[in-house]
C-alpha cells in the first residue's frame, strides 16, 4: 500500500506541477529553429513549427489539467445536490423529474456530444469545462443517487428526522458524509474520464487553435515527425498518462487506508 | 429400548491440549428427544457437531462416533439459507438430489409444520419470520431423509408464542420417528420435550438419564409476580381508529386496529414476531405512512409522515428504535447527537442543550466521558440507553419504545424501566411499550394489548401478569407473517 501511495503521488506530482507552475517558468519564446530537430540547444528538440518542445511542455499542461479538474468539480457541484435531493425526497414525482432527464442524456455518446457542441459553439476553456461536466453529470448523479437511497433508508436518518434535524444537515452532514468513499472512488474515474475527453477533443482539434500550446495538441501535431523527433510526442503523451494513472493509484491507496480504519 | 440411531462413545475433542469435550457418551433413539443441556461454553455444540463429523480446526479426536445422515438446524437459521434464492428453489434442489419431486417437498414442509406451503415456497428467506426460517431449515433436513436432527437452541430469543409452536413442532417430529438431539439451556423447553437428558459441564457429562429422574434442570421454577398495578386514568392522549397499514409491496400488516392511550399511562403491546407491533409503532411515530385510518393526539389528527409534523408535534411523539446502534450517526459523538435533538425540538440554545443532554445521559447511567465518544465506542446496550435519552430530550408526551429492553442485562434493564416509571410520574409521559419481554410489560405497564397477525385482541383485557394475555390462540402457527 505504501509503495502504491508513493508511486501514485510521484506520478501525479510531475504533470500537476508542470501544469500549474510550468507557464511561470517558461520564459519568453526563443527564435524558431528548424522543425523536428533533436538537440541543438533545445534539450527536448523542436516541434513541427520549430518551437522549443520543453517550453511547449511547460505551457501546454495548464489547459488540459485545469479544464479536467474544473469539469470534475463542476460535475459534482451539480450531481451531488441533484442525486441527494432525488434520493432524500419522498415525492416520487420530484425524483422522476430530477433523474429521468439525466437518463436521456446518458444515452447520447459523450464524445459525439462534445464534438458537435464544440464545433458548433467553439467554446473557450470555460465552455469546454462545462461541456465535459455536462457529459459526466448523469453518471455521477446516478452514483450519488444509488448510494444515497440506501443511506436514506437507515434508521439513523429516521432518527435525525425524528429529532427535527434540518434537511441540509441530513443530506450533507450525514448522507454525503457516509458516501464519501464511494464518491472519492467515483471522482477518480471521473477525473480520468474528463482528462480523456479533454485530450481527445484537443487531439481532434476541437475547441483549440491548431498550434496551441497544449499537451494533447502537441501529441497530434507532432505525429508526422515521430521518426525524426519522438520526444515531441512521447513527453506530452507520457505526462497525460502519468496524471491519469497516478490519480487512480493515489485514490486507491487512500481508500485502502480509509477502509482499514473505518471498517466495522 | 430400540437400537440407537446415532451414538457417541467416550468422545474426546481437544484443541491445543485443552479438552472441549471430555469422554462424552450419548445416544439418540428413534422417536425420542435427547436433550443436551449445560451452560454456554460447556461443550454442547462441539459435541453435537461431532455427530455431523464436524470438528474445530486442529482438533484431536478420540472415541467412537456412529451416525447416519444427520440434519442440523443451527441457532441462527437465516445463515443456513441462501438469501438470493426463493425457498421453493432451495427445497426443490435438495429434493432433486434425492430424486424426489414436488410432492416430497410439500410433505417435508408439512412435517416441519409449515402451513400454507405455497406461500412459503414463493418467498425469499428474508421474507420469513425467524420461526418460519427455522422450520424451512428443518424441512431441508427432512428432505434429505435424515433420521436424526440436531436442533441448536431453537427457542433462544423467541417470543413465548413462537416458542410454544417450536416445542409442538419438535414433539410432532419425534412422534413421526425422527431422533432429535436438542441443545438448549431453556429449562421449560427441556422439561416439556426431553425424554433423555445429558447435562454437560466443562465438556464432561455430570448427569445423564431419562428426563423424569433428573431435577428440573438449571433455572428452577419461575413464578409470576404480579407487578404494582397502577391506575392512570388521565384524559385520553392518543387514539387510533380503524388503522389499516400495508407494506409498500402491498402486503397487509395491520387490520382495523383500534387503540387508546391515556395521559401518563403505559400500554404494553405484545405479540409474536411478525404480528405488526413494530409497524404500528412506526405508524404512530410517522415513520410508516402507508396506512388508512385516523391517529389523533389530544383530539388533533397527527400527520401521517413525520415530515409534515411541526416541531411541537415531533417532540410530542418520540420513537426509540429497536436497532439502537443503527439509529446513531457513526461520525459524531453520542452526546452531541442527543444535544442536537434537544436543540432542534425545543429550540434550546446549544450550550443549554448540551447540559440537558448530559443530564439525560447521566440519568440513563452513561457517564459524560463515554458519551463524548462516537457510537462505535459504546456497546449495544449503552446505545439503547442513549437512544432513550435522545427520545426524552424533546420532552415527549408519548414515547413509543420498540423492544428497548431486549439487549440489556437484568440490572440495566430494571434501571431503564425505573427511569421510565419516574418520568411517567413526574411529567405525565405516556408510554407504548412494544415488547415480548413479559417481565418488562409486567413491571411497567398498566394495560396490555396483544397483536396477532395484524389484529388487536381485546385491549381492556386482563392485567399484566396474567400469562394468558399473551397467548390468545394457542399455537396455531404463524400463517401470514410479514416483516415487522
Amino acid at each position: 500500500m505504501r509503495p502504491r501511495f508513493l508511486l501514485g503521488a510521484a506520478l501525479v506530482a510531475v504533470p500537476l506541477l508542470l501544469a500549474l507552475c510550468g507557464p511561470l517558468l517558461a520564459g519568453p519564446a526563443g527564435p524558431r529553429a528548424v522543425s523536428f530537430t533533436p538537440g541543438q540547444g533545445h534539450w527536448l528538440g523542436t516541434d513541427f513549427t520549430g518551437r522549443d518542445v520543453w517550453r511547449q511542455v511547460l505551457l501546454g499542461g495548464r489547459p488540459v489539467v485545469l479544464v479536467a479538474l474544473a469539469a470534475t468539480a463542476l460535475t459534482y457541484a451539480v450531481a451531488l445536490p441533484v442525486g441527494l435531493a432525488a434520493a432524500l425526497t419522498r415525492r416520487t414525482w420530484l425524483e422522476e423529474v430530477l433523474m429521468r432527464p439525466l437518463d436521456v442524456l446518458i444515452a447520447v455518446p459523450s464524445l459525439v456530444l462534445v464534438l458537435v457542441c464544440a464545433a458548433a459553439l467553439s467554446p473557450g476553456p470555460v465552455g469546454l469545462s462545462a461541456l465535459v461536466a455536462l457529459v459526466a453529470v448523469p453518471d455521477a448523479a446516478r452514483t450519488v443517487h444509488a448510494g444515497a437511497v440506501e443511506v436514506a433508508a437507515r434508521p439513523a436518518v429516521e432518527a435525525m428526522r425524528m429529532s427535527g434535524e434540518s434537511s441540509a444537515r441530513i443530506a450533507l452532514g450525514y448522507t454525503a458524509r457516509s458516501l464519501r468513499r464511494t464518491l472519492a472512488a467515483d471522482a477518480g474515474t471521473r477525473l480520468v474520464g474528463a482528462l480523456y475527453l479533454v485530450s481527445t477533443a484537443a487531439f481532434l482539434g476541437v475547441g483549440v487553435q491548431p498550434d496551441a500550446s497544449d499537451w494533447a495538441v502537441m501529441v497530434d501535431r507532432n505525429r508526422p515527425g515521430l521518426d525524426l523527433q519522438p520526444l515531441a510526442v512521447l513527453v506530452p503523451a507520457a505526462l497525460i498518462a502519468a496524471l491519469a494513472t497516478g490519480t487512480n493509484l493515489l485514490l486507491d491507496a487512500a481508500l485502502h487506508r480509509g477502509g482499514r480504519g473505518a471498517r466495522r | 429400548m430400540t437400537r440407537p440411531l446415532a451414538e457417541l462413545d467416550r468422545l474426546t475433542v481437544a484443541v491445543a491440549g485443552r479438552r472441549l469435550v471430555d469422554g462424552v457418551s450419548l445416544r439418540v433413539h428413534p422417536g425420542r428427544v435427547t436433550a443436551l443441556v449445560g451452560a454456554s461454553g460447556s461443550g454442547k455444540t462441539t459435541t453435537a457437531l461431532a455427530l455431523l463429523g464436524e470438528y474445530p480446526d486442529g482438533a484431536e479426536v478420540t472415541g467412537r462416533v456412529v451416525a447416519p445422515a444427520v440434519g442440523y438446524v443451527p441457532q441462527h437459521p437465516a445463515a443456513a439459507l441462501n438469501p438470493a434464492r426463493r425457498v421453493g428453489a432451495l427445497l426443490h434442489d435438495i429434493a432433486r438430489l434425492r430424486g424426489h419431486g414436488t410432492a416430497e417437498v410439500h410433505r417435508a414442509l408439512h412435517r416441519a409444520r409449515l402451513d400454507d406451503p405455497a406461500q412459503v415456497l414463493r418467498r425469499f428467506p428474508h421474507q420469513l419470520s425467524g420461526g418460519q426460517q427455522q422450520r424451512v431449515v428443518l424441512a431441508q433436513a427432512l428432505l434429505l431423509g435424515a433420521p436424526v436432527v440436531v436442533v441448536d437452541e431453537p427457542t433462544t430469543g423467541q417470543d413465548p408464542l413462537t416458542k410454544r409452536g417450536m416445542v409442538e413442532e419438535l414433539s410432532a417430529l419425534a412422534r413421526q420417528g425422527t431422533g432429535i438431539l436438542l441443545l438448549s439451556h431453556d429449562p421449560d423447553v427441556v422439561r416439556e420435550l426431553a425424554d433423555d437428558v445429558v447435562e454437560l459441564r466443562d465438556g464432561r457429562v455430570v448427569a445423564s438419564g431419562p428426563a423424569e429422574r433428573l431435577p428440573a434442570g438449571p433455572g428452577g421454577d419461575r413464578t409470576a409476580t404480579g407487578g404494582p398495578a397502577r391506575t392512570a386514568a388521565g384524559p385520553r392522549l392518543l387514539s387510533v381508529r380503524a388503522l389499516d397499514a400495508s407494506h409498500p409491496g402491498g402486503a397487509r400488516a395491520l387490520h382495523g386496529v383500534d387503540l387508546e392511550v391515556r395521559r401518563g399511562e403505559c400500554l404494553a403491546l405484545l405479540g409474536r414476531s411478525g404480528s405488526g407491533k413494530t409497524t404500528l409503532g412506526r405508524c404512530l411515530a410517522g415513520l410508516h405512512s402507508h396506512y388508512r385510518g385516523t391517529v389523533t393526539l389530544d383530539g388533533r389528527p397527527l400527520a401521517r409522515s413525520l415530515r409534515d409534523r411541526s416541531r411541537a408535534e415531533l417532540a410530542a411523539v418520540q420513537y426509540v428504535f429497536q436497532d439502537a446502534p443503527a439509529s446513531f450517526d457513526h461520525h459524531r459523538p453520542v452526546a452531541e447527537q442527543v444535544a442536537r435533538a434537544a436543540a432542534r425540538l425545543h429550540g434550546t440554545a446549544p450550550r443549554e442543550a448540551a447540559a440537558t443532554a448530559r443530564r439525560l445521559l447521566a440519568d440513563v447511567g452513561l457517564p459524560a466521558a463515554l458519551t463524548a465518544r462516537r457510537p462505535d465506542a459504546l456497546s449495544g446496550g449503552e446505545l439503547q440507553r442513549a437512544a432513550l435519552a435522545r427520545a426524552l430530550a424533546g420532552g415527549p408526551r408519548l414515547l413509543v419504545c420498540d423492544e428497548i429492553t431486549s439487549g440489556l442485562d437484568a440490572a440495566t434493564r430494571s434501571a431503564v424501566l425505573d427511569l421510565l416509571a419516574a418520568r411517567r410520574e413526574r411529567t405525565g409521559l405516556a408510554v407504548l411499550l412494544i415488547t415480548h419481554d413479559q417481565d418488562a410489560a409486567r413491571t411497567l405497564a398498566d394495560r396490555t394489548a396483544v397483536l396477532d397477525r395484524g389484529r388487536i385482541t381485546p385491549q381492556d383485557g386482563p392485567r399484566p401478569g396474567d400469562h394468558r394475555a399473551a397467548a390468545p390462540r394457542g399455537g396455531d402457527g404463524e400463517r401470514r407473517d410479514d416483516r415487522t
